[in-house]
């Protein structure tokens, strides 16, 4: 898996190139600038392309402009956000419309080698990796006649990481039971929240985060 | 009533005292004895046809002049207009003695035959101060007296005044009569020069405020150009001069009965000022006092100026500063102390120059009314400077707030990750078994709790999210955060001024804290739009009611926020009736 990335901060970029390279992962391209990443992406094509969300000059919005652009630009291309602080509005305003390919992870999370190097395969792949602070931000939402008191404690961690990005197989790895058993809870959460199985895990990602959202 | 001193106005010089009563009864006196011997000259004279008309014309002329120069110079002993009308009636009267009989009479009489004409010009060109202000008119009126008596002077030499007249060199009438026709096309044009300056001056300036003194212009220009189609018929030798002559006398005679009338006028102008006593008895707003002052001057363009001296500026009632029009903008200036202090100015139609005493009496009424008004500048400048320096102190604190997360940012959350990162692919070397990589794991939950607060002190230093990402965004996470179900609605095109965004940030999320604490809520309700140059933002919730606007609870903070933007803060919490939170902040689109 090819990967690109874009840290301004001398220090994480070669810990993340060195990490991502001992993880078997290959590192195509790291730069500092949101300019030059998206050069980058245009001439190397990654599978994912690992971006900081504070770039320079301003510090400001550039790393996620960049991700946005690729994500228009270069659909075949993961686009993993990382970040010192997540935010819900910032998370949606990456999906958008589609979770497929995209990730918005807490910096910290790097450090958790294996859990970071699976999000960065899953959104290399096409799939979705999503702060479990985030989701846990929605989760606990204030709503009026919350549907979610009717889940069991089981079934509420299934849909934690169903919003993660994990696949049933990676639920089931987490939570150490079967496939079938995971299955089960999934389309029982679909059905107490009212909402339509969809195909793909990523769709089941933007489905999920839009109906805690609202 | 406190002592009330005018300052000298500066167009008329020092305030002259008026003349001694006596002496303005000899002199009018003097004008009806002049005129009585104009009439006889006429009657007795041998080459007057019609005398009865001429002398009676010539007594309209020269009492007109004489009387009026008196009164005028009663009236407005700081203007020289009084004195030069006085000796333009006896210029007149000079002149008429070419109708004597008497040889030496007649010859002063006809050597000074120009000197009428060019007096009125230079009464009408010194109108109303009696100084010729400008060097054009300068030059006009003195060419006027040098062709006019010089060339005069020329004549009687050149024995131009027939056979019997005195103080003749040579008898060369031919060259005389030639010297007759310069002098009468030179003064047809100096008076048409004159009609000229009054243009200019018309344009300058722009009508006169009182009718009276359109009027008295409009005597003066039709009086010049009576004196120019007179001189030039008789240059020209064309018939019906007589008639001309009459119809210019008349017309010259009523220059000064205008004048009167300017003068009467501006009297009852003056019970203007009783009016405006009781109005100022009513201590009117000082925003008002212009309009009363306008009133009474009759001048609607008059604005007033009110000196600051902790600023040792001009401001006007909301405290800008601004400038005294220059002497030359067509508006005149006039400075009103008080107690030796300086106060105000009031910025006037330049008309008004001839009614000193209107703008004096005035000046003194309303002096503790314009001082009011001058505290009120005084007041609203200060404000002003304070409003200023409150914006760059939130501007300077803002600054430096996010300077100090941006350090933390890119110093130690980014080292601490960075170490946390290093200590785990040290502790996949190591293997799951040994200790040393327990005690690592142990290492790096410890970062990550560093991290964590780390962040929520980044995060209470400054909004990082609202100055990268817009309060859009931001208030999403406050939302999803919030105690009781919120309903956002934000209604915003583009990004706002930061200092703008950061101030709402902090109103929304202390206003939803509050919520949480406070209110007993069951939802709440965001709402921010942007209508008609400012940001309206409102937090409304379901609960008790009841916040306590005045301690506590933070809304003082919050208050402060938004005045430092120049906004206001408005809170309704009815008892049981919920509490609504309403800022408007200026924000030009």
């Amino acid at each position: 898996m090819r990967v690109v990335i874009a840290e301004d901060s001398v220090l994480l970029r070669e810990g993340l190139e060195r990490l991502l390279s001992e993880s078997g992962l290959e590192v195509v391209g790291s730069c500092e600038t949101a300019e030059d990443l998206l050069l980058k992406v245009r001439s190397y094509v990654p599978d994912v392309a690992i971006v900081d969300i504070r770039l320079p000059p301003t510090h400001n919005d550039e790393g996620l402009r960049a991700a946005l652009e690729i994500r228009a630009r270069h659909p075949s291309v993961g686009v993993l956000v990382l970040s010192q602080y997540v935010e819900v509005g910032l998370a949606m305003k990456l999906l958008a419309d589609s979770a497929e390919g995209a990730g918005y992870l807490l910096k910290d999370r790097i450090s958790d080698v294996k859990d970071f190097i699976g999000a960065v395969r899953r959104v290399g792949n096409g799939g979705s990796a999503i702060d479990p602070i985030i989701v846990a931000t929605l989760l606990s939402k204030r709503r009026s006649n919350d549907p979610l008191v009717e889940l069991t404690p089981r079934e509420r961690e299934v849909l934690e990481l169903m919003a993660e990005g994990r696949s049933n197989q990676g639920i089931a790895d987490t939570l150490v039971i079967t496939l079938r058993a995971v299955e089960k809870y999934v389309s029982s959460v679909f059905g107490k929240l009212g909402l339509p199985s969809s195909g793909s895990d990523s769709r089941r990602v933007l489905a999920v985060l839009l109906y805690l959202r609202s | 009533m406190a002592s009330v001193a005018l300052a000298p106005p500066a167009d008329t010089g020092l305030i002259r005292a008026p003349p001694k009563p006596l002496l303005l009864v000899a002199i009018a006196l003097a004008g009806g004895a002049a005129a009585g011997f104009a009439v006889v000259l006429a009657l007795t004279s041998d080459h007057v046809r019609e005398p009865e008309v001429q002398a009676a014309l010539i007594v309209w002329v020269i009492l007109a002049y004489v009387l009026a120069g008196v009164i005028a110079w009663w009236r407005r002993p700081e203007s020289r207009l009084g004195p030069l009308m006085i000796a333009a009636g006896f210029g007149t009267f000079v002149s008429m003695l070419g109708w004597s009989n008497n040889e030496l009479l007649r010859t002063i009489g006809q050597t000074l035959d120009f000197l009428p004409p060019i007096l009125f010009l230079h009464v009408f060109l010194a109108y109303p101060s009696g100084r010729l202000e400008r060097p054009s008119e300068r030059v006009i009126v003195a060419a006027a007296y040098l062709t006019g008596i010089g060339l005069g002077v020329v004549r009687m030499l050149l024995g131009g005044f027939g056979p019997d007249s005195v103080f003749k060199l040579t008898t060369e009438p031919g060259v005389a009569d030639v010297v007759l026709r310069v002098q009468l096309v030179t003064s047809a044009a100096l008076a048409l020069a004159g009609v000229g300056v009054f243009v200019v001056r018309r344009r300058g300036t722009g009508r006169p405020l009182r009718r009276s003194l359109a009027l008295l212009h409009d005597s003066f220009a039709l009086a010049l150009v009576m004196i120019a189609v007179l001189a030039m018929r008789a240059a020209l030798g064309i018939s019906g001069f007589e008639t001309i002559q009459r119809i210019t006398f008349f017309v010259v005679g009523l220059a000064p009965l205008a004048f009167l009338v300017g003068l009467l006028q501006a009297r009852l102008a003056r019970s203007a000022v009783g009016d405006l006593l009781v109005e100022l008895r009513a201590d009117p707003a000082p925003s008002d006092l212009r309009d009363a002052l306008a009133r009474a001057l009759r001048d609607p363009s008059l604005r007033l100026a009110y000196w600051l001296p902790q600023f040792r500026s001009w401001a006007d009632l909301d405290g800008r500063a601004m400038e005294l029009p220059s002497e030359d903008s067509g508006r005149a200036t006039t400075l009103i102390d008080r107690d030796g202090e300086r106060v105000a100015a009031l910025l006037h139609d330049p008309a008004l120059r001839d009614e000193r005493e209107l703008l004096d009496a005035v000046g003194a009424a309303a002096a503790i009314a314009l001082e009011n008004g001058r505290l009120h500048a005084e007041l609203r400048a200060r404000l002003e400077e304070l409003k200023g320096s409150r914006a760059r102190i939130v501007d300077a604190g803002q600054n430096e707030r996010r300077r100090l997360e941006r350090n933390l940012h890119d110093g130690a959350q980014q080292r601490l990750v960075a170490l946390s990162l290093e200590l785990s692919l040290l502790e996949e070397q190591l293997g799951a078994d040994s200790h040393a990589s327990a005690r690592l794991g142990q290492a790096r939950r410890e970062i990550a709790t560093s991290l964590e607060e780390l962040r929520d002190v980044a995060r209470g230093i400054h909004p990082a999210v609202v100055s990268g990402h817009g309060l859009a965004v931001a208030l999403e996470q406050l939302a999803a955060r919030a105690p009781v179900p919120v309903e956002l609605n934000v209604e915003l095109v583009g990004r706002l001024p930061e200092r703008l965004e950061v101030a709402a940030f902090y109103l929304v999320s202390e206003s939803l804290a509050n919520v949480g604490k406070h209110a007993n809520a069951t939802s709440a309700t965001v709402e921010v739009a942007r209508t008609n140059g400012q940001v309206v933002v409102e937090v409304i919730d379901n609960g008790i009611g009841g916040a306590d606007t005045e301690r506590g609870s933070g809304l003082r903070g919050l208050a402060d926020r938004v005045e430092a933007l120049d906004g206001r803060l408005r809170i309704w919490s009815p008892k049981g009736g919920g509490t609504r939170l309403r800022a408007e902040i200026p924000c030009a689109s």
